[in-house]
């Protein structure tokens, strides 16, 4: 018997979503496991670093890597899996874009463990300690891995082969991705695979029409009409900015797409398109009379109305962003 | 790729600050290593012929120009560019004479930010594409909105000039709101006697047959792009046919039913058939349907009874009918009216007796007008005090900030009016600021002055003045504490853009500035066109003016008209437009809303939106606008963009 193609799925700062997205493959799952030798995988297997070590370089023929890189320890990680991968796959919007960890950009490190172990109003920490990278205890040194200034995504480190997106990418893709993996008829490296070439509009089954959007609204506030596009209705749907391949499951839920399938096809900045877009069909009303601060003041009530910019356009692309986040600037 | 750059050393404006040969050295680390040549003023019939020249000679695939702007010479070079047997759009310039020579002045650093700039410009110029030139018939007709004096002007002059003018009047008479006036200032003409030459040419002169004249007509939609415009037009019922009738009146004799006349400020009483007032032109009644017995359910017909002309002339069942006109340009002239003096408090306008604003004064003197000319209070006897507030509304940042510039040779005649007729009349003009530009309008100024019983009284604000009514009987103006009678006051309100004038600018897309009259092109140099090519601008509709600068805005539209479409010449369809990329676009129809130009439009079965490149001037606003980047702008795409900030960048 000839031996079978090995998988790596690996996750670096991550949630878990990716690796039960894979499980969400259910029946197909036994396919897989029959085409493929899944030999490392931490959150489901008990594999560890030392038997990823021990594969020879090149060995593993595919990983998919999810999850952005926020530590020295994800860094090492990434390098160890491209060394020992033929195709290594960025997986999800974390390894694809950075994801919500690198929103974590828009501050610093030190702004960050403050906020998390001693300014949330649910910490009681009253003495204020705050985790350091080596700690002194009567054993000797506790070390933690450090974190990086910035999170990256993965291709910022390492030679990525193709990109997978979706936070988490559907179960019904992902068995694409493997198939295409495994025929042996590879696409052009470095694209991006497992999604559509257009936007999420072209699977939302909403009727669209002109764009004239008087104030944007949040879900909270009212019950959308089941049939209107959401963006029409004052949602901040992304979908206008988003690749297609999800099958529009959120706004087929009448709830606005939050652009986890990244930029569209051949875009680099999803969040920059969505502005520019928006910008274009924001209604501040008619403005003949007005002078330009008063021009001014209505765009700026206007712009009131969404609460998070960075957390709206950028919530899975800012470290492949234009933008990329300020901290450590 | 064969790339050639053109350094024109602009005589010593360019050469004395950026070293040329620094350019050559640098030129070899560009892409493709282009050739470069230098001319000394390229611009020059010389320096023309050995550009042109040395295209066809070394037959480059793309050029660069390094010299002046581009609003300058950008089109000279790709005149050169098609001589020498290329497409002109595969020339890119670079401004390195007014952005680098002029504004730098240490030639090293110019020479550096040159050297920036032209590499950028060969990285971009490698991704222009040859595009074509489109050429189009255009309509020879026009379209002028508004029978005032500069409508009334421009359109008999197109005629004139062998132009088909369509022209489309709300009201039902022609001749704007100086008809409806008794004397002009500053030479105190009688109004209709001055327009009537012009009516009449317009409506009966040689040339009367190349204007159709619509009445109780209001442009309802336009489509289509210069050269080329599609006016539908929405025509109100006259009942009354504007070539058959000839003005007799019997109609007007027989009618039963009354109404007051709005044209009179509703002081005396029309019939539903009726002339607006008397003398109007057209010489044609036209019927009111609510006033109409008929529109009540009886079925009367004494007027088309009593019409000697026969059956033909009243048309009771007229309907209102669509027109459809293709035009190649459009003047709007849609003139002005006065701001609503109620607006502004402590007026009494439309609260008190005798408070007139200037429009209904204009109407108590005409001898057309409700009184026949004469003058009197509501009860009917000789004003002894009138009081003329200036500046109603105007130099107000509450109401309209700017100065009207005509209310108060307006205001002066009214007193030479007034105290023509009435010499112990005292007048009081209150007022904020006067003036009296120009060579004439000192005449009436000094009139006003010189006069015993005129009393000018300066104020500050507006609020500073009150008119109120003592008891029952005559009013009075109190301005700090100083209360002075008066029996009839007539207020001078800021001239304003014409009902409706909003309404028009978002039909025809046409910007509008914050006073909301029809903006220009550009206030100085293009202050007649409007921001849309081929809509031109006369009259009191781009800024508050008078008679004789709006017949002077009238011929200044006709010259633009003429000289944008002459018969026999193709109009150029620039080919820098945006293009959809069909298999990118996912029908989101975000770019729809967006475009000024009304040049995308979505196709429902391929289920994508499409750019009509006859429509498209190349904003880029929807290559911006489109999340899914399925827009290109041709000329002015991503690639060739960020390939020139690269290049810059590098």
């Amino acid at each position: 018997m000839s031996e079978k193609p090995k998988l790596a799925v690996y996750w670096g700062a991550s949630c878990g979503g990716c690796e039960i997205a894979l499980l969400d493959l259910h029946e197909k799952l036994l396919d897989l496991d029959a085409a493929m030798d899944f030999v490392f995988c931490p959150c489901l297997l008990d594999s560890k670093k030392k038997d990823l070590e021990a594969f020879s370089d090149g060995s593993i023929a595919v990983t998919l890597f999810n999850g952005a890189l926020r530590t020295e320890e994800n860094v090492e990680m990434a390098h160890l899996l491209r060394r020992k991968s033929k195709l290594l796959v960025a997986f999800g919007s974390c390894a694809t874009g950075g994801g919500v960890p690198a929103l974590a950009n828009f501050t610093s490190r030190e702004a960050l463990l403050t906020t998390i172990y001693r300014d949330n109003p649910s910490v009681d920490n009253p003495q204020g300690i705050i985790p350091q990278y080596s700690t002194a205890v009567a054993e000797g040194m506790l070390l933690l891995t450090p974190l990086l200034a910035r999170v990256k995504h993965l291709a910022r480190e390492v030679a990525v082969d193709y990109f997978v997106p979706g936070c988490p990418p559907e179960p019904h893709q992902i068995w694409r991705v493997i198939e295409t993996l495994l025929s042996g008829e590879l696409p052009s490296a470095g694209s991006t695979i497992g999604c559509g070439e257009l936007t999420v509009c072209d699977e939302c089954q909403r009727t669209k029409e002109e764009k004239r959007i008087t104030a944007f609204r949040r879900n909270y506030e009212f019950y959308p009409e089941p049939t209107v596009c959401l963006l029409e209705q004052g949602l901040l749907c992304m979908g206008i900015a988003t690749r297609s391949g999800c099958g529009a499951p959120c706004t087929t839920a009448n709830m606005p797409c939050t652009g986890c399938y990244g930029a569209p096809d051949g875009e680099d900045d999803q969040g920059a398109k969505m502005v520019a877009a928006l910008g274009s069909v924001m209604d501040i009303g008619d403005t003949a009379h007005l002078s330009e601060d008063a021009i001014a003041e209505k765009v700026a009530a206007f712009l009131e109305s969404i609460p998070d910019y960075a957390g709206q356009f950028y919530k899975y692309t800012l470290a492949r962003s234009l933008l990329g986040g300020r901290a450590g600037r | 790729m064969k790339i050639g750059i053109y350094f024109c050393n602009c005589g010593s404006s360019i050469a004395d600050k950026i070293s040329v040969e620094a350019v050559i050295e640098a030129s070899r680390t560009f892409p493709d290593q282009p050739y470069v040549t230098t001319v000394d003023f390229i611009c020059s019939e010389v320096g023309q012929a050995q550009f042109v020249a040395s295209l066809t000679t070394e037959q480059p695939d793309r050029v660069v120009v390094a010299a002046c702007s581009p609003r300058d010479h950008e089109a000279t070079f790709r005149r050169c560019l098609a001589q020498g047997g290329m497409n002109p759009y595969l020339l890119q310039m670079v401004n390195i004479r007014e952005q680098i020579a002029w504004v730098i002045e240490e030639p090293l650093r110019a020479t550096e930010k040159a050297i920036s700039a032209l590499r950028g410009a060969v990285y971009r110029v490698r991704l222009q594409e040859p595009l074509e030139k489109k050429q189009l018939e255009a309509s020879m007709a026009v379209l002028v909105i508004g029978a005032g004096p500069a409508g009334m002007k421009a359109a008999l002059s197109l005629a004139e000039a062998g132009r088909s003018v369509v022209l489309v009047e709300r009201s039902p008479f022609i001749g704007g709101l100086p008809v409806l006036f008794d004397e002009l200032f500053p030479t105190l003409e009688c109004a209709p006697c001055m327009l009537e030459p012009l009516m009449g040419e317009l409506l009966h002169g040689d040339y009367a047959e190349k204007i159709e004249l619509l009445t109780l007509a209001e442009l309802w939609r336009v489509t289509g792009y210069y050269g080329n415009f599609t006016a539908i037009i929405k025509k109100k019922p006259r009942h009354v046919d504007l070539h058959e009738c000839i003005g007799c009146g019997e109609c007007v004799e027989a009618c039963p039913a009354k109404t007051g006349n709005c044209f009179n400020n509703n002081a005396s009483e029309r019939k539903a058939v009726d002339f607006a007032f008397t003398g109007v032109l057209p010489n044609v009644p036209f019927l009111m349907e609510e006033v109409c017995l008929r529109s009540v359910g009886e079925d009367c017909r004494a007027c088309k009874d009593a019409c000697p002309l026969g059956e033909g002339v009243i048309d009771l069942a007229e309907a209102e009918v669509t027109l459809e006109r293709n035009i190649g340009s459009i003047i709007i002239a849609t003139g002005a009216g006065l701001y609503e003096a109620s607006q502004v408090t402590g007026m009494g306008m439309g609260a008190l007796p005798d408070v007139y604003d200037a429009l209904q004064f204009e109407r108590l003197l005409s001898s057309t007008g409700p009184t026949g000319g004469k003058i009197t209070t509501s009860s009917g006897s000789v004003p002894a005090r009138v009081a003329i507030i200036h500046c109603v509304g105007s130099l107000d940042k509450d109401h309209c900030s700017y100065c009207s510039g005509i209310c108060c040779q307006y205001a002066f005649k009214f007193n030479h009016a007034i105290s023509t007729k009435y010499p112990e009349t005292i007048i009081t003009h209150y007022y904020r600021e006067l003036i009296a530009p120009g060579k004439e309008a000192h005449f009436l100024l000094h009139g006003a002055l010189n006069r015993q019983n005129s009393i000018f009284t300066r104020y500050a604000r507006i609020g500073d003045i009150a008119v109120t009514r003592h008891g029952a009987g005559y009013l009075e103006v109190s301005l700090q504490g100083v209360t002075t009678a008066a029996d009839m006051v007539i207020l001078c309100p800021a001239l304003v853009p014409a009902q409706g004038t909003d309404k028009l600018a978002a039909l025809l897309d046409v910007t509008c500035d914050s006073a909301g009259f029809y903006g220009e092109l550009h206030s100085r140099m293009d202050a007649s066109r409007s921001t849309l090519k081929g809509i031109s601008l006369a009259g009191a509709c781009q800024e508050p003016m008078d008679i004789q600068k709006a017949i002077i805005e009238g011929m200044a539209a006709v010259g633009h008209t003429l000289a944008g479409l002459q018969p026999g010449r193709l109009i150029d369809i620039d080919p820098v437009t945006a293009e959809v990329e069909s298999k990118r676009c996912a029908g989101c129809h975000l770019c729809s809303s967006v475009c000024p130009y009304h040049a995308i439009s979505f196709d429902g079965e391929q289920h994508i939106s499409q750019v009509n490149g006859l429509l498209c001037r190349g904003c880029g606003t929807c290559v911006t606008a489109c999340p899914a980047g399925a827009i290109t702008g041709n000329h002015f795409s991503n690639a060739q963009i960020l390939a020139e900030l690269e290049g810059l960048l590098k």
